[in-house]
């Protein structure tokens, strides 16, 4: 039988050679000719070795195992390496794409090399569907769109912090106070940037200089004008709804 | 007009029954001691009664904040008083030009019996009201406290479920599963980080009084354990003096702060970070801060929820004497910091 060239992309060093070990014991035609910390440069790998197999660990920081797989399409099988992922391996049971648990189980990778060997040659399957799948069911999206963490400075420090802890926000001439439960401090970013980037359901504008946290607020009562106010949690400032925003809080 | 239709917010037909029916009564009783009629009498009163009423409703209503609302409604009471005088006085068709010198001891009495009458009433009313208040503020009051507790049983349920990894611990595994046929020694050493882990990680252990070194103990054999598993990408170190060791420290924060820079700071970046456990007691407050050099925070990125345990646990066990604070580590990274009370 010919050689057959395959690449080993997981992060941990010490798995890597591992699993290259193990296969060399039960695949002794098989060439290991690159190992891969995550899956950039899938591409350039692909033109210099032209592999005819990908072992993918799933969890890689960079490119992941998804991502990489995607990125290879049909130019090579690819086989996904996990250490415990319930949903991944639903998926993989279901599909036509092979899958290793780690730790390595001999005989249960000994199975896996002779359907690698009867499948080489062919030609490898189109993963999009599958991985598209396990992309969502693992939760692995890039993150909210919505703003999570606010920078502060705090004298020569950068204090992060995260907007649920934010009583509301309060244009202060150039600069926006943060307010929190545990003290306050000013930011560059205006109200009308904080608007378009928080998430609209939690955080609400009340006035043209004022963004509240609706989960801090403790009641509201009329005030003068047509105006409301605002009493909140953990806090003794009350804060104005002018008569633009007061809609927001009737009949409710 | 909806504009102004406030002011009379509150005059509901119960207020307008409650006057007449006063307004009965004081006649009833004050007839006794005139010579007027009854008739004569009701209308004065219920004409006092009626313009009272409409101008005490206007007062608590109004919006300012120059006078206490109490005296607003006094003077609404006199106002009305003689107002209603000078408005019975027309419905009797009498002369208005007479009630200040002919039937001015007439007029007198009407008004006098009306203000007593009206400060009775609105005393009376605003008693009822600041008893009415007084229980919802202790409503309020209770249903903070229901909260408190709710969020330190939810903070106690949320240590207790806190579960090992099982992607940590079957990566573990797979590295001792090598290391064992590689290294043996090596195997031993990550074996017996991973066994302290477990132990101090098990839920049973979680809740007994723990102490800074216990902790300390705990994130050394998890950091351990990840510097085999990610190799040359990570490194560590622990700055925490001897004598700070026993003082007392709530369980499973530090391991929160410490599995956080690996997962979300050194982790994430494909170059080489470094992280440092730092603690240092000054003025009155003992400051353990996790220091990584990872690719920092974004301000989108999510994963606050651990740290808002940490927040939630701090407050129901100390109160506003201690903190979590998130800072940004120049030039990338980030420092996290839980302060209590020394």
């Amino acid at each position: 039988m010919s050689r057959v060239a395959a690449v080993i992309a997981d992060d941990e060093p010490l798995l890597r050679a591992q699993l290259r070990s193990r296969l060399s014991r039960l695949w002794p035609e098989l060439d290991v000719v690159r190992e891969m910390e995550n899956g950039r440069d899938v591409d350039a790998v692909i033109a210099e070795h032209n592999p005819a197999l990908f072992f993918l660990d799933i969890h890689m920081p960079g490119v992941n195992g998804l991502e990489c797989a995607r990125a290879i399409g049909d130019r090579a099988h690819v086989v996904f390496v996990t250490a415990f992922d319930q949903y991944a391996v639903e998926a993989f049971e279901q599909g036509a794409v092979d899958y290793v648990l780690k730790p390595f189980d001999e005989d249960r990778l000994a199975i896996t090399v002779d359907r690698l060997k009867a499948r080489i040659g062919t030609r490898p399957s189109e993963l999009e569907d599958l991985v598209q799948k396990l992309t969502s069911r693992l939760g692995t999206r890039p993150g909210s769109e919505h703003l999570r963490w606010i920078k502060a400075s705090v004298g020569s420090n950068v204090r992060l912090i995260p907007v649920e802890e934010v009583m509301f926000f309060q244009s202060d001439e150039k600069y926006t106070r943060v307010v929190t439960c545990e003290g306050e401090s000013l930011i560059r970013k205006p109200i009308r940037e904080l608007l378009d980037e928080l998430d609209p359901a939690k955080f609400w504008q009340i006035h043209r200089a004022t963004i509240v946290n609706v989960d801090h607020i403790a009641s509201v009562r009329r005030g003068l004008k047509d105006q409301a106010e605002i009493s909140l949690r953990d806090h003794s400032e009350t804060l104005v709804v002018s008569r633009a925003f007061t809609h927001l809080f009737k009949q409710m | 007009m909806k504009s102004i239709s406030y002011l009379l917010e509150g005059l509901t037909i119960k207020r307008v029954l409650v006057v007449s029916l006063i307004c009965l009564g004081a006649a009833a009783i004050v007839v006794r001691g005139v010579l007027n009629t009854y008739p004569d009498l009701l209308l004065s009163a219920l004409c006092v009664g009626y313009t009272s009423m409409v101008l005490f409703t206007i007062a608590g209503n109004i919006r300012q904040h120059l006078v206490p609302r109490e005296a607003m409604q006094v003077l609404a009471i006199i106002a009305g008083s003689f107002l209603g005088t000078i408005l019975a006085t027309i419905l009797k068709f009498r002369d208005v030009s007479t009630m200040f010198t002919e039937r001015l001891a007439g007029v007198s009495i009407t008004m006098g019996l009306g203000f007593g009458f009206g400060c009775v009433v609105v005393a009376m009313y605003n008693l009822r009201e600041k008893t009415a208040r007084d229980r919802e503020q202790l409503l309020r009051a209770e249903a903070d406290r229901q909260k408190l507790e709710k969020n330190v049983l939810e903070a106690r349920l949320a240590l207790l479920q806190a579960q090992v990894e099982p992607h940590f611990l079957f990566n573990t595994l797979a590295n001792v599963q090598h290391l064992v046929q590689t290294d043996p020694p090596e195997a031993a050493r990550v074996l017996d980080s991973l066994i302290r882990y477990l132990r101090a990680a098990m839920p049973q252990m979680r809740e007994s009084a723990t102490n800074l070194g216990r902790e300390i103990d705990m994130a050394r054999a998890f950091l351990e354990i990840n510097r085999v598993r990610m190799g040359s990408r990570m490194s560590y170190a622990i700055d925490v003096p001897d004598s700070l060791k026993q003082h007392a420290f709530p369980p499973m924060m530090l391991i929160s702060l410490v599995e956080n820079a690996v997962k979300h700071g050194v982790d994430p970046c494909c170059e080489c970070g470094s992280i440092t456990i730092r603690a240092a007691a000054a003025q009155g407050t003992l400051r353990v801060s996790v220091e990584d050099t990872g690719e920092g925070i974004k301000p989108k990125k999510g994963g606050g929820v651990g740290l808002a345990n940490i927040r939630e646990r701090l407050k129901a066990l100390y109160g506003p004497s201690a903190r979590l604070v998130i800072e940004e580590r120049a030039p990338h990274g980030v420092v996290a910091s839980i302060e209590v009370p020394a």
